[in-house]
């Protein structure tokens, strides 16, 4: 897990004293950001991708590791053009029932084919990237997991990509 | 606790904090839960055991023998999930 320097940037204050007390030695500092890339066609233009730690991957799939000790680096592939029933969570560190009855509140596929359809967005690319957020090791997960998906992301050819936690 | 701080642990010997570390993991980042779920899995084993069923006791000892160390590490933590799974009481929905 990663500390931003600057305090006056964390959504909840205090969150990272919360971490830090339950799982000690999980803190790392990092000065060396990437700043944001501009937008540099319209959204509508634009092809998106979505990338998730909500542990979502095809059915049929190696499930994640979720009770390894040390974490899963690897990361899944999901079509974008798939439909919820033909995916699955394996993921044990966050609430599943809301997203086991409808997958769209924490990987809202179906959303985002609909915004694609009414061409809110551009398109979407053929695969969005699902990974679970349980990692022991940042360094791995910055020089490994970050780094490939980056690379996948990039070959899919996006535009836009909107990260998001679960 | 990330690696590093493990890996630290292990070097000096402290094994309270690798202790806590097993529970903190096992409990979803509740330790007191997670020494339940130890115990709560180590009782699912052995009501499996009080009939004396039949069991592959060749299937045990040759996968002790020829399997790595790391791979059988892996194996307990899965097994640890699994009784605690078949004792119904599953408390790993991110709840806590």
């Amino acid at each position: 897990m990663t500390a931003h320097s600057d305090e006056t940037k964390q959504l909840r204050p205090g969150l990272w004293e919360t971490v830090n007390e339950r799982y000690p030695g999980s803190m790392i500092t990092k000065d060396d950001f990437v700043p944001l890339a501009p937008l540099r066609k319209p959204l509508s233009e634009s092809r998106l991708t979505f990338v998730s730690s909500a542990g979502v991957q095809p059915k049929g799939t190696m499930p994640f590791d979720v009770v390894h000790p040390v974490g899963d680096y690897s990361f899944r592939r999901v079509p974008s053009t798939s439909n919820p029933s033909d995916l699955e969570i394996h993921q044990i560190k966050y609430p599943t029932h809301g997203a086991v009855n409808d997958l769209n509140v924490i990987f809202p596929i179906e959303r985002w084919q609909e915004l694609a359809a009414e061409s809110v967005i551009g398109g979407l690319t053929p695969n969005f990237f699902s990974f679970i957020g349980y990692n022991m090791d940042p360094e791995r997960l910055e020089r490994t997991l970050a780094e490939d998906i980056a690379e996948a992301v990039v070959a899919d050819g996006a535009d836009v990509a909107l990260l998001a936690p679960a | 606790m990330s690696l590093q701080y493990l890996k630290e642990a292990v070097a000096v010997g402290d094994t309270e904090k690798l202790i806590r570390y097993v529970r903190l993991h096992l409990g979803d980042g509740n330790e007191a839960a997670g020494r339940k779920e130890i115990d709560k899995a180590w009782v699912e084993a052995l009501k499996l055991l009080l009939d004396v069923p039949e069991t592959d006791r060749e299937f045990i000892l040759k996968t002790l023998a020829e399997r790595d160390a790391a791979t059988l590490a892996h194996l307990f933590f899965h097994l640890h999930f699994y009784l605690v799974q078949r004792s119904g009481e599953w408390i790993h929905d991110g709840t806590l």
